[in-house]
């Protein structure tokens, strides 16, 4: 196989080098165990969970400790970028106001960029929706805007896919395509490098590392290759959209709203759930300054389409039954978002399956909905 | 262009009691830079932000050739309650202009139908407003014909009730009430605004109608201009829903695929003819 131009081998040792590259520049942010689930926080290389597994089923999941070499042998945690590019509570702007005047003042962001260490080409796949909702409007969000501005992606290739994964039959995974500045791809002694942006070239042009061969391009190929194999679940993605708009009335959105716990755990961890509400915080110290007035900040926080309020308008809720909550959020995952936005909805990273109380499992719905005949 | 993700501050020059549960309040942007690049549409809306409570989506009622940026609300919630406590000098922040207007371009030549329930004339008043302004009074032509049918609960819930002997300038207005009020003289109709339009002679192939009110008025008000060959592309919907953020990002005002917020609030009819009848969408 031919050898891309970027492509450099980096030795597993040295990972840590990338990590000095970026840390004066950035705040690094990857995968790291925590109460015993990998999350996403500021680390270090060590902090990676090296020779960890995970063990998902719906409604389940558990790490264990793995005789494979790999580094990245784990799949996706409950975490996603989300949790920093769309906080799920963030300022938003404060205000002053008497009752002549008012003064808003956009909240500050922190200073340094961020860098996501370690995504996979299915979040990636979802940051590439996040940035069609939040950036290319009509309206650009500034919130969004700030913290995505100059963040860097280091990708990683999965080699072993999670339990729940169904990346490859939405097509959004596992090979990662585009969206990153770097990927790495892990082969037996060493990571495959390629670059996808100019900075990503930089920063490697900056490591002096080897070139890589015909030989570590075909292993990489050869080890997404298995992943997809390997991967247990699957869904009809070209032929739910067409499924889900003729049957909004199909029995089967009753039968899951009899097990859906409306807990809202699936939109907390599905990395392309966005939906969010804002609030007034009223700073009770400073109700009263001269002239009379008062102050506080306005705060974003996520919203789900499962909680009764959401549809709520005054007199009235456009969604009062859970039939219809659950099929809002199933249809806008596999069938609007590609109107909406000309990308899946579902990434396919089985989150949400993983941390469903009730062990709802998307595929398995999905698998359900049939035309009448 | 403006930002519009962060309100900005707006006067209120004086407030108007419309009905008993509805008023309109006129505002005029403070900053003068902001003021000269605002620009809306009619069928727009605007995010009214009262600071410490929250904002509200409320659609315009002037015309864009107004001064001053007219908003017509009824006291339904917190917000819209707290903006009905504040008179003429004090001031609240604003975002906008969201979302689809109604084609007005579109409706030049053509017969404009307007049909309007309950304070979903608000944003068609914005319409009247706008052919008031751009046509001479007292001219009505046969074509392209202008007109205006408008349903309220009771002769008492008639918005802009003061302004109908000017509507019927441009316009033909057929009113009508769910039921009159035995204390007040009605000379008008009782009964659903749906059946004003055997009173109508419509030519469907110069019609254009601009549709704003309960969604179950305008699903039967578009059956009926079905039945008289209007085609659904004609046809124009101002949808409500949830509205939170007034720019698709926020997710409170799906309408199936659809944000009403930046898709609509006006749809063209054939484009959401498959989502109407659905329920809880």
């Amino acid at each position: 196989m031919s050898v891309p131009a970027t492509a450099r081998k980096l030795k597993k040792e040295d990972l840590s080098c990338v990590f000095d590259q970026l840390r004066a520049s950035h705040r690094v942010i990857g995968p790291k165990i925590e109460g015993g689930v990998i999350v996403l926080a500021d680390i270090d290389v060590h902090d990676i969970p090296a020779g960890f597994e995970d063990r998902q089923a719906a409604g389940s999941y558990s790490l264990i400790r793995s005789d494979r070499p790999e580094i990245f042998s784990f799949s996706a945690g409950p975490d996603s970028f989300k949790r920093f590019l769309h906080p799920p509570v963030s300022e938003m702007f404060t205000f002053r106001r008497s009752r002549t005047s008012m003064t808003i003042t956009p909240s500050g962001r922190e200073e340094k960029p961020l860098a996501f260490i370690g995504i996979r080409a299915c979040d990636l796949s979802a940051m590439k929706l996040y940035d069609r909702i939040f950036l290319e409007g009509p309206v650009k969000d500034n919130t969004y805007a700030s913290l995505r501005s100059n963040a860097f992606i280091i990708a990683v290739n999965c080699c072993r896919p999670g339990d729940n994964c169904f990346c490859s039959s939405m097509g959004t995974g596992p090979e990662v395509k585009d969206g990153y500045d770097i990927v790495l791809t892990e082969l037996r002694d060493s990571f495959l490098v390629e670059s996808g942006t100019v900075r990503g070239q930089d920063l490697l042009a900056r490591l002096a590392l080897e070139e890589a061969t015909g030989i570590d391009v075909d292993e990489k190929a050869e080890r997404t290759g298995a992943c997809i194999r390997a991967m247990k679940k699957s869904i009809r993605a070209e032929e739910l959209p067409g499924l889900i708009y003729r049957n909004p009335d199909h029995p089967h959105w009753a039968d899951i709203a009899e097990r859906d716990l409306e807990c809202g755990n699936c939109t907390q961890v599905c990395p392309t759930c966005f939906c969010n509400a804002t609030y007034d915080l009223v700073r009770l110290s400073q109700v009263s300054f001269k002239p009379p007035g008062l102050s506080g900040v306005r705060v974003r926080k996520w919203d789900s389409c499962f909680s009764r309020n959401f549809g709520r308008v005054h007199g009235g809720n456009f969604r009062p039954s859970r039939r219809a909550r659950y099929r809002q959020w199933m249809s806008h995952k596999l069938a609007y978002a590609i109107e909406q936005f000309g990308l899946p909805g579902c990434v396919g990273c089985g989150r949400c399956i993983t941390w469903c109380p009730a062990g709802i499992d998307i595929t398995v719905e999905a698998e359900a909905l049939k035309d009448a005949r | 262009m403006h930002d519009r993700s962060t309100p900005f501050e707006a006067t209120i020059k004086w407030t108007r009691k419309e009905t008993r549960d509805t008023f309109t309040c006129a505002i005029r942007i403070s900053n003068r830079d902001i003021q000269r690049g605002y620009r809306f549409v009619p069928g727009q809306f605007n995010m009214l932000y009262v600071p410490g409570i929250g904002e509200a989506p409320i659609s315009m009622s002037s015309s864009p050739l107004d001064r001053d940026i007219m908003h017509t609300v009824r006291i339904a919630g917190d917000v819209t309650t707290a903006l009905s406590l504040l008179g003429a000098g004090e001031v609240i922040g604003i975002r906008g202009p969201f979302g689809r207007g109604w084609p007005i371009e579109e409706a030049e030549d053509l017969d404009l139908l307007i049909v309007a329930g309950g304070l979903g004339i608000a944003p068609l008043r914005s319409v009247a407003r706008h052919f008031m302004k751009t046509h001479s009074p007292k001219k009505k032509t046969a074509h392209p014909r202008r007109m205006l049918l408008y349903g309220a609960k009771t002769p008492k819930d008639i918005v802009f009730r003061d302004e109908f002997p000017r509507f019927r300038d441009i316009f033909d207005v057929f009113l009508s009430v769910d039921r009159a009020d035995p204390e007040e003289y009605w000379r008008g109709e009782t009964g659903l605004v749906t059946q004003l339009f055997d009173r109508l002679s419509l030519d469907p192939v110069r019609t254009i109608v601009f549709m704003c009110g309960p969604e179950i008025m305008m699903q039967t008000s578009v059956r009926e201009l079905i039945l008289r060959e209007v085609p659904e592309e004609k046809i124009f919907v101002s949808m409500e829903r949830n509205m939170n953020c007034g720019m698709g990002i926020c997710g409170h005002c799906f309408f199936g695929p659809k944000f009403v917020c930046k898709d609509g609030p006006v749809f063209r009819f054939s484009e959401i003819s498959g989502l109407m009848g659905i329920k809880e969408l």
